[in-house]
């Protein structure tokens, strides 16, 4: 039998004060997108209002499209636009 | 207070956002004169930081150092620094010839200084020569009257505070009581001691009641200030905010900031949360990514870094909960404070304070110190504000001598104890002893550049090596580039960035460029030409805000969700176009982004103009540091390993790793050098300069800017 593949989703800054956590993980399939881990915060955590072009999809550390497909142990984060002040 | 000179005047009517009048003062004479600026003057250098380097190009030579009597310590505002209708106004330049650099310095600050003066009728101040006496200047606009007084002689501990002074000073000018319709710049004890003294911006917060601080933090405009004599300078006017730059078009200006205003309501609480927990929510970020600039740029994360995060500042310290903008109509309101903070260590031990702060920066600054307590970096940031100095040259320069500590160049019996990361009591009595001008502090307040020969001579004498060979190793960790230290962010892992930081005219400030994220992150310029343009485009962009008297943070740390659309989501073309739209109607030009952007070419011209005639502006002085560009020391590679290899392979393709990490270390860093060397060369390219970063002739004569001046000094360096 083989080992349920996880993603982990980890929240930063104000998103960890909101949804009072550092983060969650996911059981996933080999289909899973980051796309869905998307839509499955937003229901999960509706206060987090990830709205599209307001967050940087990550996955690993580095930018992510939404369409790519999640591998086990990936680590998926939804930054600010930071462009440093 | 005693009078020493003092001259009546009628303030001139703002219009279109501008005074067309510079107030200047020489503090030898004590003269006071107030020059009319010509019609083409504003259209040629705008404000803020233009009129500053316009003023020190003219008025000073290669000779002048900060201590020079010629030397000028300007503060400019803006034709849009002066509008509660839009978010992110009221910042003001202070520039002058830095103690740091030895060439142009500005640094931009928040606070109601710059509308107030730009209300009493001036664009700027400019202020010459040396006073023998301590003095103060008073620009009453509702008086009419222009003054230079002695300075007040308070107590011992009401003089020494730049933040004691101001408070006592904006009272007393005021028979007693505060008031929003005057505002001060001061400097503190530190200033006279440190060559990293700052300007202190003191102003009435009506919502908190208190007077409130900022600092023009960077390259020692403080210590010019106080070598000048020059205690503090109040400004008064009552005339009101409300369309405080007598905009052309009034309804244009409201339409642009009703605007911007939507875009941060919506956004910042989706985003950085700037509203409310200002820039601290940066730590964390910074540390996610390995950017935080952990025991002197060494490390980028922490397993203790969370001491540090936003949320720990949030629920310790900013105990109102209200909006915090450091000029009225601001709503992204980052500004945040506290309020009966009590200090537990330093001279001033069981004195309860309020604190104006911290930004990242000086997280950052304690982060560098490998120090994680988040009561320090309280205390830190209000001695620092209180003495007047930086708290990023404090903590950098600090933090470069504990790695000397470290590396075995010093040791305790040069210090006089023991100066390790994270020694909470070192760092304590080291930044009381900065800014005393005592013991080992005497030493540090030099900065990072001057440090660096201290330790090579000292070194050097003791173990019978050459200077030369010390120095080399120093410049591997010494975190400053043309004299200033860097500001608080890693860049060994962003190409881009180091560029951000080795091409900044000033030094290494990120004012000019934080491409960080978009290179490393976003992964948005994957190519030296990406880079290159980066490069040139956001320095251009953000030259114009310091000179229109604007804050950066509702364009670049807000982004509008209709960027993501564009091809360069990163430079937040949607928001831009609110600012364009506000400085059509305020000044009543019709002006597109690409004009907005010669106009700032022009003023980084001159700044290089003058960076080559204090011999900062050639490539030479764009080098920087081993650590900038990657792991300096085998310890930095180890703590990344898999990290660098990874690169590393990426770069060598089908060819093998070498087999030892001692070896990955040095090819790594091999290719770090030579890439950075490349990025030079095309950078310099773009900027139209030689390779040697010098601007062609035909660069110059482009922005009008070949007067006598520059065509000697181009002459002189076979261009």
């Amino acid at each position: 039998m083989s080992k349920q593949m996880v993603a982990s989703i980890r929240f930063l800054g104000m998103q960890r004060v909101i949804a009072n956590t550092d983060g969650i993980d996911m059981p996933i399939t080999g289909n899973t997108k980051v796309n869905d881990i998307l839509e499955y915060v937003r229901r999960q955590y509706p206060a987090l209002q990830l709205e599209e072009g307001m967050v940087l999809v990550t996955v690993n550390l580095e930018a992510a499209s939404l369409d790519r497909i999640l591998r086990d142990k990936d680590t998926i984060s939804f930054l600010p636009l930071i462009a440093g002040g | 207070m005693r009078i020493l000179r003092q001259i009546r005047y009628k303030p001139a009517k703002v219009v279109g956002g501008y005074a067309d009048r510079i107030l200047r003062v020489d503090l030898d004479t004590k003269e006071i004169t107030i020059q009319e600026l010509p019609p083409d003057f504003k259209s040629k250098y705008i404000g803020g930081r233009g009129y500053a380097l316009k003023i020190i190009w003219d008025g000073t030579t290669r000779q002048t150092r900060y201590d020079s009597p010629d030397n000028i310590l300007v503060m400019a505002s803006g034709p849009l620094g002066n509008e509660p209708a839009f978010p992110g106004t009221g910042k003001f330049i202070v520039g002058t010839i830095s103690p740091l650099t030895d060439t142009f310095i500005d640094s931009n600050i928040g606070g109601h200084f710059g509308p107030l003066l730009k209300r009493a009728g001036f664009d700027a101040l400019a202020v010459s020569g040396i006073s023998k006496e301590d003095v103060v200047i008073l620009i009453d606009g509702d008086a009419q009257t222009i003054t230079i007084a002695a300075a007040p002689a308070y107590d011992d501990e009401t003089n020494d505070g730049a933040l004691s002074f101001g408070e006592r000073l904006l009272k007393d000018v005021n028979g007693g009581e505060y008031s929003d319709s005057l505002a001060a710049v001061t400097v503190g004890k530190g200033a006279s001691n440190a060559r990293f003294g700052v300007v202190n911006s003191l102003f009435f917060d009506v919502r908190r009641k208190r007077i409130r601080s900022k600092q023009a933090g960077r390259g020692g405009t403080g210590t010019v200030m106080r070598y000048k004599g020059l205690r503090g300078i109040v400004v008064r006017s009552s005339l009101s905010k409300v369309n405080g730059n007598n905009a052309i078009d009034k309804e244009g200006v409201r339409q642009a900031g009703s605007r911007l205003k939507a875009v941060v309501s919506r956004c910042d609480p989706q985003q950085l949360h700037m509203a409310t927990w200002g820039t601290t929510g940066l730590s964390e970020y910074m540390d996610k990514f390995h950017i935080f600039p952990i025991n002197n740029y060494q490390y980028g994360h922490s397993p203790q870094s969370p001491n540090l995060f936003g949320n720990v500042f949030l629920e310790k310290y900013f105990s109102r909960k209200i909006p915090d903008g450091c000029y009225y109509g601001c709503n992204l309101a980052c500004a945040k404070g506290a309020e009966n903070v009590e200090l537990t260590r330093g001279p001033k031990v069981g004195k309860v304070v309020n604190i104006d702060g911290p930004e990242y920066e000086t997280v950052g600054a304690v982060s560098s110190m490998g120090i994680f307590d988040p009561h320090f970096v309280m205390e830190y940031n209000w001695y620092c504000d209180e003495y007047g100095i930086d708290t990023i040259s404090t903590g950098v320069t600090i933090s470069f001598f504990m790695e000397c500590c470290q590396r075995g160049f010093l040791s305790a019996d040069d210090i006089g104890y023991e100066l390790t990361f994270g020694n909470i009591q070192a760092v304590d009595r080291l930044l009381h002893e900065i800014a005393s001008g005592k013991g080992f502090g005497k030493i540090v307040g030099q900065g990072v550049a001057r440090g660096k020969k201290w330790v090579a001579q000292k070194y050097a004498s003791r173990n019978g090596t050459s200077e030369d060979a010390v120095m080399a190793e120093l410049n591997k960790f010494g975190m400053e580039v043309k004299g200033l230290e860097f500001s608080m962010y890693i860049t060994k892992e962003s190409l881009a960035q180091q560029g951000g930081y080795g091409f900044a005219l000033k030094g290494p400030q990120h004012d000019e460029a934080w491409l960080i994220f978009i290179d490393q992150v976003h992964k948005e310029l994957p190519t030296l030409e990406h880079k290159a343009n980066a490069l040139k485009w956001f320095p251009l962009i953000r030259t114009w805000f310091n000179a229109t008297g604007l804050c950066k943070l509702p364009w670049i740390d807000v982004r509008n969700p209709e960027a993501a659309s564009t091809a360069e989501p990163a430079k937040n073309l949607p928001t831009l176009a609110y600012y364009v739209s506000y400085l059509n109607a305020t000044t009543g030009s019709n002006k597109s982004l690409q004009d907005v952007l010669d106009d700032s070419e022009r003023l980084y011209i001159l700044q290089k103009l003058i960076n080559l005639r204090h011999r900062k502006g050639s490539r030479a002085s764009d080098q920087i540091p081993w650590r900038a560009i990657g792991p300096a020391y085998f310890n930095e590679y180890e703590a990344r390993a898999e990290y660098y290899d990874e690169w590393l392979q990426q770069q060598l393709g089908d060819n093998k790793l070498p087999a030892s990490p001692e070896q990955r270390h040095k090819l790594l860093m091999e290719k770090r050098i030579e890439a950075y060397q490349q990025l030079c060369d095309i950078v310099y390219e773009k900027k139209g300069f030689t390779s040697e970063g010098i601007p062609k002739r035909e660069t110059v004569e482009k922005f009008g800017l070949m007067d006598e001046q520059a065509k000697q000094l181009l002459s002189q360096l076979g261009i």
